[in-house]
């Protein structure tokens, strides 16, 4: 519109709008540019400045192809066997879903250790944080117990502890052991990714989504295999490979913005699965 | 100037019986039942309640939010009295100081036994996370509350305890203590105006950041709203002094004849009648720019989930549109209606639309959310009933806010005796 507007009539006229227009784009870019530099100078500050809370080290995060999941809720088991929960505090759970077209496919979900993690925003007291592997963890010291971070999540993925914690889990010992200490009553509970493992394996030179003495239990527990565990930054990590070869991702409720760390290969239109039948 | 104190009185046949020793047991009784449910919360944690991980946040968060809505009135009347020096509105002030107290002691009450931890609720003021909403209305209202304390004190000094008793005499502790308030109370006088500025400046924060605490959950549809943080403070405000005017009309022109003008409290009717105005005057425009100039699914689609399970759409245009509207428009004009009985009748109304509006936003994004499934999200409606120590902890809160108020009304002078310094 505005581009028509400067082409159209009265000669003399057009020729000084034209002029003006010529300076005002000329000073336009110079300022474009400045800005821009000026960013650029900002970003790198700002790259160097976090350079220690973000680290340019692994950032851990999880692919899950739909079409092997066959719902057999391993995955929630061992997480409550090794966080020792009970039935009614599932940090992972697996839903049945439908597309669009009505076929039935199972959703398992993790915390999606999202980048701009909204309940890490709203925490008042700073007890649930970003570690700088990407892992939304939790300070059982220091949480309150005011369950924002659960009003924020928007992917239910918080639990709120509101019995003391049990002697030992249904589901052990048939997934696991308890790993992790108990937390007390009264405080938010989440998936950590099994970050004690991630911790105690790379101690040991293990590599987290390849050793499965270093890589969560969920993946571990996963008869199919799909889920994929490792480094996000290293382009051998086996979730990276995966990512790669995936002809489409998808990530849940991305229009949030919140950058999860839990990618999806999605259901295959019509596509034969090998497990969950049509 | 001494005034004499009319006491409510009920006649029964030919007796005046004063009501009061029987308004406080009924009262007392009511603590009594809370401290039961709060024995249960404190040894059994929040299992006793009907919250869950859908709901997590329920009755005491709407009351806790409610009460701090309905003592905006304090630092409005701070400033009138303060810094617009409005000296015919000094004495209804210290009404008004006593209701921001009442409502922000209230709302600290109710959310220790809210938290899942009430032995860490001083966290918030150790460990700073100032991108947190909550973490800054933790800080406002803790300071506030200290602001209030110290805007109180010197109300509370001019009892007549405070100038003779025998227990000045008896007891040296008691001696001490008095002198000790009552020079710290001039000390804090003189910082009247400091406080106010203070406590506008806390209140307009954390009364917006109350409304931002929902509106920044950009994952909850109907919760995800610009303009919450400036309906929360303008509808503290139309709320708080609506309470003052009809707690001032009880406690000055029915039991404190002619200590205020009747003017003054035709005034405070028109300010709270102005503000509630303007208030639905922009939850109007909020209407429209969410539901009329643009359309969200979620919003929508929330709206729809819980029109079917209440009459929620109704319950918006009537108790958030069309009532204070008229309200307002009634007490704006209280000059020439001059009858306390419908001016106190009508100056419910934006009392009761400022604790529905928090109850509505409590509520509604909590009851109603979108799931996160990426082909077919619907809204997914929970529900929430609260159990019997959920109810007992809200008669403790609201008995000790009357009990409070009670004890106020009947035995503060509310004039000191060289009132002007």
């Amino acid at each position: 519109m505005s581009e028509q507007n400067h082409e159209q009539p009265v000669e003399g006229k057009a020729n000084a709008s034209r002029r003006d227009f010529l300076k005002l784009a000329g000073a336009l870019a110079g300022a474009a540019g400045v800005t821009q530099l000026a960013i650029g100078t900002i970003n790198a500050s700002a790259s160097v400045e976090s350079s220690g809370e973000e680290g340019t080290g692994p950032k851990w995060g999880m692919l899950i192809d739909i079409n092997l999941c066959i719902g057999c809720q391993y995955c929630t088991f061992s997480c409550e066997a090794i966080n020792n929960l009970a039935d009614d505090m599932r940090y992972c759970v697996v839903t049945e879903e439908t597309t669009q077209s009505g076929d039935k496919y199972f959703l398992s979900r993790p915390c999606m250790h999202c980048q701009e993690a909204p309940c890490v925003h709203v925490c008042p007291v700073g007890a649930t944080y970003k570690r700088p592997d990407g892992i939304v963890a939790m300070n059982y010291d220091r949480c309150i117990g005011c369950r924002y971070c659960q009003v924020a999540c928007p992917y239910d993925a918080r639990v709120f502890n509101w019995k003391e914690p049990i002697a030992l889990s249904p589901q052990s010992p048939a997934f696991g052991y308890q790993e992790i200490p108990n937390r007390p009553r009264g405080v938010v509970e989440k998936c950590h990714f099994c970050s004690h493992r991630i911790d105690a394996g790379l101690e040991r030179g293990l590599i987290p989504g390849v050793d499965p003495q270093a890589t969560p239990a969920c993946v571990n527990a996963c008869p199919t295999g799909a889920r994929i565990f490792g480094d996000l930054t290293n382009s051998e990590s086996p979730v990276s490979v995966a990512l790669l070869e995936a002809k489409t991702t998808l990530r849940l409720r991305e229009e949030l913005s919140t950058e999860p760390h839990v990618y999806y290969i999605p259901p295959a239109q019509g596509a034969e699965n090998r497990f969950q039948g049509s | 100037m001494e005034n004499t104190i009319h006491y409510p009185k009920v006649r029964f046949g030919s007796k005046h019986v004063d009501i009061f020793p029987y308004w406080i047991a009924l009262l007392v009784v009511g603590v009594l039942f809370g401290l039961v449910g709060v024995f249960m919360v404190l040894r059994d944690g929040l299992q006793v309640t009907g919250l869950s991980n859908k709901v997590p946040w329920g009755l005491w968060i709407s009351i806790d939010l409610s009460s701090i809505s309905l003592g905006g009135s304090a630092f409005v009347f701070g400033v009138i009295v303060y810094l617009l020096r409005l000296k015919r509105f000094e004495i209804i002030g210290k009404l008004a100081v006593l209701l921001g107290f009442l409502g922000y002691s209230t709302a600290g009450l109710v959310l220790l036994f809210d938290l899942g931890q009430p032995l860490r609720f001083w966290h918030p003021v150790v460990f700073w996370q100032v991108h947190s909403l909550l973490w800054e209305v933790t800080m406002c209202v803790v300071l506030y509350l200290t602001v209030l304390v110290a805007e109180l004190l010197p109300i509370i000094v001019e009892h007549p305890f405070f100038e003779h008793h025998a227990w000045h005499e008896k007891y040296s502790i008691v001696k001490k203590t008095v002198v000790f308030a009552k020079s710290l109370s001039q000390w804090l006088h003189k910082f009247g105006p400091v406080l106010a500025i203070v406590g506008l400046t806390l209140s307009l924060l954390h009364q917006a950041s109350l409304g931002a605490t929902y509106s920044v959950l950009f994952g909850r549809g109907v919760w995800f709203n610009q303009s919450a943080p400036v309906q929360f403070v303008f509808s503290a405000m139309s709320g708080g002094t609506a309470l003052l005017f009809f707690m001032g009309v009880i406690v000055f022109r029915v039991m404190r004849p002619g200590m205020v003008q009747d003017d003054v409290l035709y005034d405070v009717a028109r300010i709270a009648g102005g503000i509630t105005l303007l208030l639905t005057y922009l939850r109007l425009w909020d209407w429209a720019v969410t539901n009329y100039y643009s359309f969200d699914r979620n919003i929508n689609l929330q709206t729809e989930a819980l029109n079917a399970v209440a009459p929620y759409s109704l319950a918006f245009w009537l108790g958030q549109a069309i009532l204070p509207a008229i309200a307002g428009s009634v007490l704006l004009s209280a000059k020439s209606i001059k009858n306390f009985r419908y001016l106190m009748a009508f100056s419910v109304i934006p009392i009761f639309a400022a604790i529905l509006t928090r109850w509505n936003y409590n509520f509604a994004g909590l009851i109603a959310t979108p799931t996160y499934d990426p082909y077919t999200p619907v809204i997914r409606i929970s529900s929430y009933t609260p159990t019997w120590v959920e109810f007992a902890v809200a008669s403790l809160v609201i008995s000790y806010w009357l009990l409070m108020f009670s004890f106020a009304a009947r035995f503060l002078p509310f004039q000191s005796k060289h009132s002007e310094h």
